[in-house]
């Protein structure tokens, strides 16, 4: 194809690509940049909404009831369950350019045009129930990888389950989620290029357009891919700070000094762990 | 003396397995109940089933004559009103040493943020902990926690206070800063049980002393009774085992 051609003439193409770039930049940058802000924010938008998705159906799932409970309240939460599994199972098991064509087309079809999204609509709400089912599980697994005692620590002040779960095992579940939030942020950068299929413009698009209007494949797709790797770079990078933001300071200030402790005077125990005295 | 809890014919399995066997005893106004015995005896368990972390297979716990175990009594409510203290101390670890004793009186009690706040502090100064308000738990060495966790039941302002080994996970430097808290409450008035390994502290700070064995309270009496005059051959052989290991 077009790129090995381009290895036999290697010399010269250094000076054509920049030549290339600098050409499609003049020409095209208004479109490049448009279709990576629609890019962006579905991204950034579509990611929230999942995470918003999954925290509930994560927390869904962990729902629980004593033997002592009414029927009818066990059969509710084995319903909700069945529901939730289904949704994560389907929508995390099939491509997300299939789910596209079905919401897009397949919707109308079925229902006689009765519930057509238009292309952004479609593609948001694909997006973001996508996003939504693999959220589901690593919520439904964060919460569960948080220590028995921070539950029981909560009910033995007599918090119920609902504040519990609100005041001390979501936060900590968010904060330990962080770093997979920005994984579906990422992969949703790079895969929302899917939705060309119902003609949602975003970078890819922008990217398709030039390249069959000039033929310059290469050089489009050396700019193309500079600004996904931007984008991504930088989300993860505001990513690590909110981490940081929500650690709080290293060390803390003491009010004044502690005097039933022989030992402390320390600002700081990173790890808890102390050498025994002596 | 006001009897607070009335503990009837209590029993507990997990699953096949018999861990209480028909426990039967009081805990009035005052009182410092000692549960001491082997591990595996079923001390936790007897602990957790009075605060309703672990439901009794069988029997009543009356809290002021009403039996918590019946359907109509809300747990949570109830739970306000006995405060527990871990082994594993379980802070909580995304709040600061403030908010961990601040949360439950504005969520469970609906005080307001001053209330809270002026209520928190008095019973961390209590403890020596009021330095340390900033603080995460992660910041702290074992017996701060230890006090933290403490000064957070004692937020809840609780009529009677269970403590499960509460000096077993700490560093031996550091359990004496945790007894002398302990001491302190007892010394103030407040109705303790608690479940220890010191058999210097059950000895001397408690007025009644439990002694377990294979899921039944074996002996019980005061400090003299159990630890000088010991009725049982378990008990004995309990005590026995325990100098030996110094
Ligand atoms: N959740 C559980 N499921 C099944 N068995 C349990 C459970 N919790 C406790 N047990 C069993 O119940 C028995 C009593 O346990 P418990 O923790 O009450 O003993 P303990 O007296 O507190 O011991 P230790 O001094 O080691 O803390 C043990 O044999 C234990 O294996
Ligand atoms: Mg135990």
């Amino acid at each position: 194809m077009y790129s090995s051609l381009m290895l036999s003439r290697a010399g010269l193409v250094a000076s054509n690509l920049g030549d290339d770039i600098a050409k499609l930049w003049r020409e095209a940058s208004p479109q490049y940049l448009k279709g990576a802000r629609d890019t962006l924010i579905l991204a950034v938008v579509a990611t929230a909404v999942g995470c918003i998705i999954g925290l509930l159906c994560g927390i869904l799932q962990t729902l629980k009831y004593s033997k002592s409970d009414f029927v009818l309240k066990k059969i509710f939460i084995n319903v909700i369950k069945v529901v939730v599994r289904v949704y994560v199972e389907v929508f995390r098991g099939t491509p997300m350019i299939l789910q596209a064509v079905f919401i897009y087309f397949g919707l109308p079809y079925l229902t006689s045009n009765a519930l057509r999204f238009d292309v952004i609509t479609a593609a948001y709400v694909v997006v973001s129930i996508n996003t939504g089912a693999y959220m589901a599980e690593t919520v439904r697994g964060g919460i569960l990888s948080i220590d028995r005692g921070q539950t029981e620590g909560a009910m033995a002040i007599g918090m119920n389950h609902f504040q519990t779960m609100v005041k001390v095992i979501l936060p900590q579940t968010l904060r330990n989620i962080i770093p997979q939030i920005g994984n579906n942020l990422i992969i949703n950068i790079k895969d929302t290029s899917v939705m060309f299929i119902i003609g949602y413009a975003e970078l890819f698009a922008a990217h398709k357009a030039y390249v069959g209007a000039t033929y310059l494949y290469f050089p489009s797709a050396v700019v193309t891919m500079a600004i996904y790797l931007i984008m991504t770079v930088v989300c993860s990078l505001l990513l690590r700070l909110w981490e940081h933001f929500i650690d709080g300071p290293e060390n803390f200030n003491l009010a004044t000094t502690d005097t039933l402790a022989l030992t402390s005077g320390m600002n700081n125990f990173p790890s808890g762990k102390r050498r025994r005295a002596r | 003396m006001s009897v607070i809890l009335d503990v009837k014919h209590l029993s507990k399995s997990f699953g096949e397995n018999p861990v209480l066997k028909d426990i039967d005893f009081t805990v009035s106004k005052g009182e410092v109940i000692s549960i001491i015995g082997a591990s595996g005896s079923g001390k936790s368990t007897l602990l957790r089933c009075i605060n309703l972390l672990e439901t009794p297979s069988a029997g009543e716990i009356l809290y002021h004559g009403e039996n918590i175990l019946s359907r109509n009594v809300k747990a949570p409510r109830y739970r306000s009103h006995v405060g527990m203290v871990f082994q594993s101390f379980n802070l909580f670890n995304n709040m600061s040493v403030l908010k961990n004793c601040t949360v439950g009186q504005r969520t469970v009690l609906g005080k307001s943020r001053e209330e809270a706040t002026a209520n928190a502090v008095k019973y961390l100064e209590k403890v020596g902990m009021a330095p340390y308000v900033n603080a995460k738990p992660k910041q702290l060495s074992g017996g701060q926690k230890q006090r933290v966790a403490i000064a957070r039941a004692l937020a809840m302002e609780p009529e009677i206070l269970l403590f499960d080994e509460p000096t077993s996970a700490l560093d031996p430097e550091m359990v004496g800063e945790v007894l002398a808290v302990m001491k302190k409450l007892a010394d103030d008035g407040m109705t303790m049980i608690v479940v220890t390994h010191e058999m210097a502290f059950a000895k001397d700070v408690s007025t009644r002393v439990i002694y377990m064995n294979d899921g039944v309270i074996c002996e019980e009496g005061t400090p003299d009774d159990v630890f000088v005059n010991p009725q049982k051959e378990e008990t004995k052989a309990f005590l026995a085992r325990f100098r030996d290991k110094g």
